[in-house]
C-alpha cells in the first residue's frame, strides 16, 4: 500500500495534476468565500452600521432633550421585530434606572471587540456578540438567539451619564452563515477528492502509454528490432510520439538490414573464392608428387581457413554486439555446460602435461545460451593452455560467489596479463607483445566479451594462484551472470545429468 | 551414390563434381535454383549439395519447395552463411546437414556421403558391426572378439558415430557437432586426445588396428 502510494507519487503527471487539483481546489475557496463576504458578512455588516447610528442618534436625543427622550425611544423600540436594548442609568434620587427588553432575559457574553462608531472614532463603544434566552411563550418554546450588539455609555459634557446596549436579533442570519460555510466546506471537499481521483486516473491512462514505450525501449535494446510502438491514431502528442518513434525505428532497421546484406554479401563474396583457393591448394597437394612442395600446399590451405575464420569471428562478434541473439537466451543450469567442457578438456590437458580440475557445483540457474557459453568458456580454457607452461594446472569452477551469483572461473598458473592490460585484451586483434609468437587471431577475448555482454554478465581478470616458483603471477577469468530476474516459474532447459 | 550439385560459382561446381566423381559418386550440376528443383523433380537423386544463394531462385526455396513435394530427398546445405542461427533456419527449411564455406572437399564428402547413408533402412538398426567390432546400442555395450570394452558414454556415442559410418570419412567438425554438439572449431587438438583414448580402448590390445587418421580430414574406421 505504502509502496503503491510512493510509486504513485513518483509519477509525474500524477504530481502536475494533483496540482492542479489543488490549485483549482483553492481557486474554489476563495470564490466561495467571495460569494460569502458578499451576502453573509455584508449583512453582519449592515447590522453594525445601522445600530451605530441609533446609538448617535440616541447621543444626539440626550444632547438635545436628557434621558427623558432616550428612555422612551428605548422603551418603544425594545421588543419590537428582531431589536432589544438596555438603558442603565442613575434617576435624581440616585437609584439605578433599568429599561429595555434585555433587562428581563438571561444572557450570556460570547464575544466583544472595540467598536468604531462615527467619524471620529469613539472609543466609547464595543461590539457585542451574546446569546438570549427568550423564555417560553404561549405559542413558542423557549429559544436561544444569537445577537449582535453595541454596548457604550451616552455622555454628556465627557461624562457617561447612562450605559446603553443595542442589538438585534441576527439568528436567521448566523444560521445561513452556518449553512454558507458548511456548504463551502463540503464543496472544496468534493472537489479535492474528486481531484485527486482525476489525477490518479489521468496518471494511469499517461502511464500505461509511457510504459508502452519504455517496455518498446527494453524490447529493442534487447534485440528485437521489430518492435513498433502501439498508435491509436488520435494524433495527440503521444500518438505522434509514437508515430516518430516508428519512424526511427524503421529507418533504424532499414539500416541494420543494410548493413547485415552487406556483410553477408561480403562473407559471400569472400568466402567463394577463398572456398575455390583452398579447394585448388588442397587438389593440387594431392596431386603433387614432392613431399615438401605437399606440405607447403596443405600448409596454405590452412592459412586460407584460418583468414576465413577470422573473418567469422569479426562477423560473429558484431552480431553478437548487436543483440542478436539475446532472445535465443534461455533459463539453464551452467552445470551441465561446464561438465560437457571439462570432460572435452581434461584429455587434452592431461596431453600436453597440465593438471587439470575441476568443481562445478550444481543448484544455479541463469539465462544462457548453451552453445554460446560453451564457446567462450571453451576460448578461455584454450587460452589457459595455450599460455600455462608444461607442468602447470588449471581449474574450472562453477560456484556462487560472494554475493550469491553463479560464477564461472578459469584459473590457472600461467604468466597471466598485466593489470594494465586486462580491458586492452578484450578488444579486438589486440594482442600483447608476449603472445605474438603464438598462433591465434587476437579475437577470442573479444568474442569471449561480446558473448558476456549478450548475456549481461561481466567477464574480469584477476590474478591466479602463482606458480610454486613464484616467477609466474597465475590468471583467474571470471564471467559473473547477473542475478536472474523472478518473472515466471523457472524451468531448467535439460535435466542436470550431463552424459 | 547418384548426387545433384546446385551451385551457381562454376570453378566451385566444377571441384566438387571432380572430387564426388573421383569418389566414385555419379554427379550432375545444376547452375541456378530454377534448374535445380527441375532436376531434382525429374529424376531420383541420393543426395542433393544445395547452395544457398542461388540465382533465379534462393537455395531454402527450393528446398522448401521440394519437401512440399514429398521430396524426401537428403539434402546438404552450403553457404557463406555459417552463423549458428541461420544452419538452424536452413535446417528447420528440411535440410539434413548444413556446411558453412569455405569447406575442405572432404568435409563436403564425409557429410555428403553421412547423409546419403542415412536414407538407409538400415538407421534404425539396433547393433552395429566393423569387422569383429561389435555395437549394441540397446544395451549400449561393446565387444571384440568377443572381449567385453568399457567405453565412457561419450567415448560411446564417438564410437557410434565412427561406426555408423563405417568405411567413410568422419571429420573432426562433423564428430564435435554430432558427438558434443558445439558448433564452433576448438583451436586445439581436443578431438584428436579423445580418439587416441578411444583407440587405446578398441584398437590397442589387438592385432589389427580399426580407427585411422586420414591425414588432413578426419578419421576412417575400416578394416
Amino acid at each position: 500500500m505504502r509502496a503503491a502510494l510512493v510509486k504513485l507519487y513518483r509519477n509525474t503527471l500524477f504530481r502536475l495534476s494533483l496540482l492542479g487539483a489543488v490549485f483549482f481546489v483553492v481557486a474554489l475557496i476563495i470564490a466561495l468565500g467571495n460569494v460569502y463576504f458578499l451576502t453573509i458578512s455584508s449583512e453582519i455588516r449592515q447590522v453594525d452600521k445601522s445600530l451605530a447610528a441609533e446609538v448617535e442618534e440616541f447621543q444626539m436625543l440626550l444632547d438635545k432633550g436628557g434621558l427623558i427622550p432616550v428612555n422612551r425611544e428605548i422603551f418603544l423600540r425594545s421588543g419590537s421585530g428582531d431589536r432589544h436594548y438596555l438603558l442603565t442609568s442613575r434617576n435624581q434620587d440616585g437609584a439605578d434606572m433599568v429599561i429595555g427588553s434585555l433587562g428581563e432575559q438571561v444572557v450570556t457574553l460570547i464575544n466583544q471587540e472595540k467598536a468604531i462608531i462615527g467619524e471620529e472614532g469613539d472609543a466609547n463603544f464595543t461590539k457585542v456578540d451574546f446569546i438570549l434566552v427568550i423564555p417560553e411563550t404561549d405559542t413558542e418554546p423557549a429559544s436561544e438567539r444569537r445577537m449582535r450588539g453595541l454596548s457604550g455609555y451616552l455622555q454628556i459634557d465627557g461624562k457617561n451619564v447612562a450605559a446603553v446596549v443595542a442589538s438585534r436579533d441576527v439568528e436567521v442570519t448566523m444560521r445561513t452563515a452556518e449553512r454558507v460555510k458548511n456548504a463551502i466546506f463540503s464543496s472544496s471537499a468534493i472537489a479535492l477528492i474528486l481531484g485527486l481521483i482525476s489525477s490518479w486516473y489521468v496518471s494511469r491512462k499517461f502511464t500505461q502509454r509511457v510504459e508502452a514505450f519504455n517496455r518498446l525501449a527494453t524490447d529493442v535494446r534487447a534485440g528485437h528490432l521489430d518492435r513498433r510502438a502501439p498508435r491509436n491514431y488520435s494524433e495527440d502528442e503521444m500518438d505522434l510520439l509514437a508515430e516518430h518513434l516508428n519512424d526511427m525505428l524503421d529507418h533504424i532497421d532499414r539500416l541494420m538490414k543494410a548493413m547485415r546484406y552487406a556483410g553477408d554479401s561480403i562473407a559471400h563474396d569472400l568466402r567463394s573464392p577463398l572456398t575455390r583457393l583452398r579447394t585448388r591448394l588442397e587438389t593440387a597437394a594431392t596431386e603433387v608428387k614432392d613431399p615438401k612442395a605437399e606440405g607447403t600446399l596443405f600448409a596454405a590451405a590452412d592459412d586460407a581457413d584460418q583468414l576465413l575464420k577470422t573473418f567469422d569471428s569479426v562477423l560473429r562478434i558484431a552480431r553478437l554486439e548487436a543483440g542478436e541473439r539475446r532472445e535465443m537466451l534461455s533459463k539453464l543450469d551452467p552445470k551441465m555446460i561446464l561438465d560437457d567442457i571439462a570432460e572435452l578438456y581434461e584429455p587434452a590437458c592431461e596431453d600436453v602435461g597440465l593438471t587439470f580440475t575441476s568443481e562445478i557445483k550444481e543448484g544455479h540457474l541463469v539465462s544462457a545460451d548453451r552453445g554460446l557459453i560453451s564457446q567462450a568458456v571453451s576460448n578461455l580454457v584454450e587460452n589457459a593452455i595455450k599460455y600455462t607452461p608444461k607442468g602447470g594446472a588449471i581449474h574450472l569452477s562453477l560456484l556462487k560467489n560472494t554475493e550469491g551469483l553463479s560464477e564461472i572461473s578459469i584459473v590457472d598458473n600461467g604468466p597471466g596479463i598485466p593489470k594494465d592490460s586486462r580491458e586492452r585484451v578484450k578488444e579486438r586483434f589486440v594482442r600483447l607483445d608476449v603472445s605474438r609468437s603464438e598462433p591465434g587471431s587476437g579475437l577470442g577475448l573479444a568474442l569471449v566479451d561480446a558473448i558476456a555482454d549478450l548475456h549481461r554478465a561481466s567477464f574480469t581478470f584477476e590474478d591466479g594462484p602463482p606458480s610454486e616458483d613464484g616467477t609466474r603471477p597465475g590468471l583467474a577469468a571470471r564471467i559473473t551472470f547477473p542475478r536472474l530476474r523472478k518473472q515466471k516459474q523457472p524451468h531448467l532447459a535439460s535435466p542436470l545429468t550431463s552424459g | 551414390m547418384r548426387i545433384l550439385v546446385v551451385e551457381d560459382d562454376d570453378i566451385a561446381a566444377e571441384y566438387v563434381r571432380k572430387g564426388l566423381m573421383e569418389a566414385g559418386h555419379v554427379v550432375d550440376l545444376a547452375p541456378d535454383g530454377e534448374l535445380g528443383l527441375e532436376m531434382a523433380r525429374a529424376a531420383d537423386y541420393d543426395a542433393i549439395v544445395l547452395d544457398r544463394m542461388l540465382p533465379k531462385r534462393d537455395g531454402l526455396s527450393v528446398l522448401e519447395e521440394m519437401r512440399k513435394d514429398g521430396d524426401a530427398t537428403p539434402v546438404l546445405i552450403l553457404s557463406a552463411l555459417g552463423e549458428v542461427d541461420q544452419k538452424v533456419e536452413g535446417l528447420r527449411a528440411g535440410g539434413d546437414d548444413y556446411l558453412a564455406k569455405p569447406y575442405a572437399f572432404t568435409e563436403l564428402l564425409a557429410r555428403v556421403e553421412a547423409i546419403g547413408r542415412r536414407s538407409d533402412p538400415t538407421a534404425a538398426v539396433t547393433k552395429l558391426k566393423c569387422a569383429d567390432l561389435e555395437m549394441d546400442l540397446l544395451a549400449r555395450t561393446v565387444r571384440r572378439e568377443g572381449k567385453n570394452i568399457l567405453l565412457q558414454p561419450r567415448e560411446f556415442r564417438l564410437l557410434e558415430c565412427l561406426m555408423r559410418n563405417a568405411g567413410r570419412v568422419v571429420t573432426r567438425t562433423m564428430l564435435l557437432e554430432k558427438v558434443w554438439d558445439y558448433h564452433f572449431d576448438p583451436q586445439t587438438n581436443v578431438i584428436d586426445v579423445h580418439i587416441s583414448r578411444l583407440r587405446g580402448k578398441i584398437d590397442k590390445e589387438f592385432d589389427e588396428q580399426l580407427l585411422h587418421t586420414v591425414r588432413g580430414a578426419g578419421y576412417r574406421l575400416q578394416v
